[in-house]
């Protein structure tokens, strides 16, 4: 008797549990107007519709060993100057998904197309050459702490050097030119000179994004990009991100956490789960039924262990 | 609960259970400690008088460092012997700091293949386990005895040592700053001279300086040992062949401050770099 009674009582934390984490992501649901900031101007479905193909990912499959599948047949396109965000719980594979496309992992099977040419097989130069194309920013920022912001945004053009152009930081006045606009459009001029280290975390974002700016990219990857902000920094961040896919016409790809910064700021969003896409649409789309589904299955694993 | 304690052989409880490591550890420190007591009973002190050797001893050190003096040398050449020292130390250290950079890149884990990395640290040990003196004789054979010889051996140990101290700076290079730039396009090379090296650098400055302190005293042994010239040769002729205390004790006074300058300029250079 008295074990049914603990079984039962197991039961219900776990159901209470079950309820307390649905409430979680539906709590952040709601929007907390620090982080979203203002409603932006997205790009209505029609309009994605019509935009041009810039990359299309076919049957795209990652193992990392036998029978660990992290990506399983992952298909879509991506649309030149959109802003994409892929949502999904922590291990979808969102972080593998966004290496998969710069081949920074390289996938099991499947086909990328950028520009309207195969590029999973291609290698050395020709890599390299792709990669310049294909900016990235990362949640911990990964810039050269002891070096000055300048140098870490001219990082950008290394991809255009050879070795000893590279080397020995031989960069032209035009680069330099450049490197400075970009630095001054996202606000950062002041710093120009300071070591990354003495800058805050918002700030160093910033650097991130001048440094995959000079790359001239066509696609620019943003792995968490506002995990380790805060709300304001965030905030900010996420209004350059928006601003460079609107004037540049970059297409801006983000994995995200928050639901409703996703919501907020993009014109299409993918929800992944253990590996699969489970919703492609537009943010106006998202509503309790599509977060249950990409969120939800992995709450009963959670109780399962 | 009593089947879980162990007793040891007088029938109190165990607090704890040593491990093979630790057993063969305590016999290795008890055994090595027998064999130096024994060895003290075994030594021959014949005409050894230690009423008498003490007070010779003291009086020897008293008229080394209380009463210094150059008697068979001059100040200018004393100081232009320790410039010469500095120089052979310093042609050591720049030399082997410029191959061990190279050899870093290959023995650091995240920068290279496994089988580079333990082909070059297989080499890294076997130069370790040889002394300095040896490699000097070693390649006397080549080059003569001499400075040239002592350079060259001295540079086969800096490298042995720093090539271990830089690849581990580079082992703490954070992965996202290497995935980084590699996203961005960037080659290897540039990899290597624009994350790896800045990032690394006070490490990369201090390590080398300290082994150009290591470097300054092999250069006085190898002075003395392998007739490198320099203060190490003034020292050993003063001691072996005029057996000058004074002098010792001034040479040595010498080489202390130098040394004691140097160590100011390493943290000077750590604290700026």
């Amino acid at each position: 008797m008295a074990v049914d009674n603990k079984l039962k009582e197991e039961q219900k934390t776990k159901t209470d549990f079950n309820k307390k984490a649905t409430d979680d992501v539906l709590i952040s649901f709601d929007e907390d107007p620090e982080v979203t900031g203002e409603t932006v101007e997205v790009a209505s479905k029609e309009e994605v519709k019509q935009m041009p193909v810039i990359m299309s990912i076919e049957n795209l499959n990652k193992e990392y060993s036998k029978g660990k599948t992290v990506l399983k047949d992952v298909n879509f396109d991506i649309k030149k100057g959109e802003l994409l965000s892929i949502i999904g719980p922590s291990g979808a594979g969102k972080s593998t998904l966004l290496r998969s496309i710069n081949r920074m992992i390289e996938p099991t099977s499947g086909k990328i197309d950028f520009d309207n040419k195969n590029i999973t097989k291609i290698k050395g130069k020709e890599l390299r050459k792709m990669r310049t194309n294909i900016g990235m920013i990362f949640q911990h920022y990964n810039l050269v702490d002891r070096l000055s912001v300048f140098e870490n945004v001219l990082h950008g053009t290394l991809g255009y050097k050879n070795s000893i152009q590279g080397i020995f930081s031989m960069y032209t006045e035009s680069e330099k030119e450049e490197a400075l606009d970009i630095i001054t459009e996202l606000g950062i001029q002041d710093h120009i000179y300071k070591r990354c280290d003495e800058l805050s975390g918002g700030q160093k974002q910033r650097v991130g994004i001048a440094r995959a700016l000079v790359q001239k990219p066509k696609i620019i990857l943003c792995d968490e990009p506002i995990a380790s902000l805060d709300p304001s920094s965030s905030r900010i961040i996420m209004e350059h991100l928006r601003k460079i896919c609107n004037e540049k016409g970059i297409t801006v790809i983000v994995n995200l956490h928050q639901v409703d910064v996703a919501k907020n700021y993009s014109d299409r969003i993918i929800g992944l789960n253990s590996g699969e896409v489970v919703f492609n649409g537009h943010p106006n789309e998202i509503n309790k039924e599509v977060i249950q589904k990409i969120y939800g299955t992995d709450f009963d694993d959670l109780i399962m262990e | 609960m009593q089947s879980t304690v162990e007793y040891d052989s007088n029938g109190s409880i165990k607090v704890s259970k040593p491990n093979r490591g630790q057993t063969i550890l305590k016999w290795l420190i008890i055994g090595s400690a027998i064999f130096t007591v024994v060895g003290f009973f075994l030594m021959d002190y014949t005409g050894l008088d230690l009423t008498q050797a003490i007070p010779m001893t003291i009086d020897n050190l008293g008229q080394m460092f209380l009463s210094p003096s150059l008697n068979n040398t001059t100040w200018s050449n004393a100081l232009w012997q320790v410039a010469v020292t500095l120089s052979l130390g310093f042609l050591a250290t720049i030399l082997g700091a410029i191959i061990s950079l190279f050899l870093a890149f290959g023995t650091a884990v995240n920068l290279s293949k496994p089988w580079l990395s333990n082909t070059i640290k297989a080499f890294i040990t076997v130069i370790r386990a040889v002394p300095t003196v040896l490699w000097v004789l070693i390649f006397a054979i080549a080059a003569g005895l001499g400075s040239v010889a002592a350079v060259i051996g001295m540079i086969f140990h800096s490298v042995a040592y720093l090539v271990k101290a830089y690849s581990e700076a580079f082992e703490e290079v954070d992965e996202g700053k290497i995935e980084a730039l590699r996203a961005s396009g960037a080659s290897y090379g540039h990899i290597l001279f624009q994350v790896i090296v800045p990032q690394t650098k006070s490490y990369l400055i201090s390590w080398t300086f300290l082994r150009f302190e290591i470097n300054f005293g092999v250069a006085v042994a190898m002075g003395a040992a392998a007739g490198a010239g320099g203060i190490g040769y003034e020292l050993f002729m003063s001691s072996s062949f005029y057996y000058d205390m004074q002098e010792v004790g001034a040479i040595t006074l010498i080489i202390l401050v130098v040394a004691i300058i140097l160590e100011l300029i390493a943290n000077r250079l750590k604290v700026s770099a």
